[in-house]
């Protein structure tokens, strides 16, 4: 094929105009609009809810189903839920973080909000999410004793067993969540690299 | 009322714009992602929703075109991101691609070669090249990109070089 940027161009404009289409299906395109607003809202709101109802069904648990007596389970239930609110909280900045990435603004100030969005994000993940797990998992093993009173021996311990194996499997959804994140800031980083060069 | 007379309006006004830019959007998609017919349809519906969803934010500083091309540059960027999630073609898969979804008379032209070759680029170079190829000129190119048009100039010059030796290699192989 010629290399002349003239005949490129040519060849480029010729091609466009036989993308033209004669009927445009407006009714779909609206539905899918519709859908694809939902699916942000899940995106932006998805994870907020999860975490806001697990903290609703927590405190509900220790005010009517098992209000723990002993100080030490009340500093660990407390832990429980403040790391839980704070994890939300977090969520809230990330998400306000997410809005500063806007499509109208030029690409290398797109970019760089990307940039500092993933930053914030790769934070989340390296320190913030182990603390909150940290907390929760000290908060949990602090109001054991208390239970253990209440509950059969076996009980206790399938129960502090099972946390464990789902420690495991946070560990590795955490450290997955790091280099997912740490993969996209590269690539952003390089991409601002492409522009401003 | 008022309402729904201003829903038609922005019906009206996004329908419009649908049925001038689509083909300039579309275009610049099957460019950017190779001549995938598939991606780039998905691509530029992602752009249109954007388009639908910012345009009572349209203060008309800049031309309609202009506009359309920031929502276009920023959202095939954003894909990046998400694009090693969707499937990867292989070399062979993408000419067949490239193939099969132009019509007899594109199938003549060297477009898909085109594709391919501007594929073969940066992400960012795809993206100028493509306005370039729209005639766009350096000052509207250095407006949607973020950088003064000098270093556009310098840019687009660098990238048909490249455009040129892809080209030049392509049709070697």
């Amino acid at each position: 094929m010629s290399s002349d940027f003239k005949t490129l161009q040519s060849h480029w404009n010729t091609s466009k105009n036989q993308l033209h289409v004669s009927t445009i299906d407006f009714d779909n395109l609206y539905k899918k609009i519709r859908t694809k607003e939902k699916e942000n809202y899940m995106f932006y709101y998805g994870t907020i809810t999860i975490l806001l109802t697990t903290l609703i069904v927590i405190s509900l648990f220790f005010y009517f189903v098992a209000p723990v007596q002993y100080t030490l389970s009340r500093i660990g239930a407390g832990l429980m839920i403040f790391g839980l609110i704070f994890r939300i909280g977090i969520e809230l900045k990330s998400i306000q973080k997410a809005k500063h990435i806007n499509i109208l603004d030029n690409s290398l100030k797109a970019t760089e909000h990307t940039i500092a969005f993933h930053k914030f994000r790769t934070m989340i993940h390296q320190v913030v999410a182990p603390i909150i797990v940290i907390l929760y998992t000290v908060g949990f093993y602090l109001i054991t004793p208390e239970f253990s009173q209440y509950m059969p021996l076996w009980n206790i311990v399938f129960i502090d067993v099972s946390y464990i194996v789902i420690a495991v499997i946070l560990f590795i959804v955490i450290r997955k969540g790091v280099k997912g994140e740490m993969q996209k800031l590269s690539d952003i980083i390089a991409l601002k690299q492409d522009i401003t060069e | 009322m008022i309402f729904l007379s201003m829903k038609t309006n922005k019906n009206e006004s996004f329908e419009t714009i649908y049925r001038q830019h689509h083909p300039m959007v579309l275009q610049m998609c099957l460019g950017f992602v190779k001549g995938d017919q598939d991606t780039a349809n998905d691509l530029s519906q992602d752009i249109f929703i954007s388009v639908w969803n910012n345009l009572d934010k349209f203060r008309g500083a800049s031309s309609y075109k202009t506009w359309i091309y920031r929502i276009t540059v920023n959202t095939c960027l954003q894909y990046v991101k998400k694009d090693k999630k969707v499937r990867r073609f292989s070399e062979s898969e993408l000419e067949n691609q490239s193939d099969t979804n132009h019509t007899e008379s594109s199938k003549q032209s060297d477009i898909p070669e085109l594709y391919k070759a501007i594929g073969q680029l940066k992400k960012i170079d795809r993206l100028i090249i493509m306005m370039v190829l729209e005639n766009q000129d350096y000052n509207s190119i250095a407006e949607v990109i973020g950088i003064n048009a000098i270093n556009v100039r310098v840019k687009t010059h660098r990238i048909k070089k490249r455009l040129e030796s892809i080209l030049k290699q392509n049709t070697h192989e």
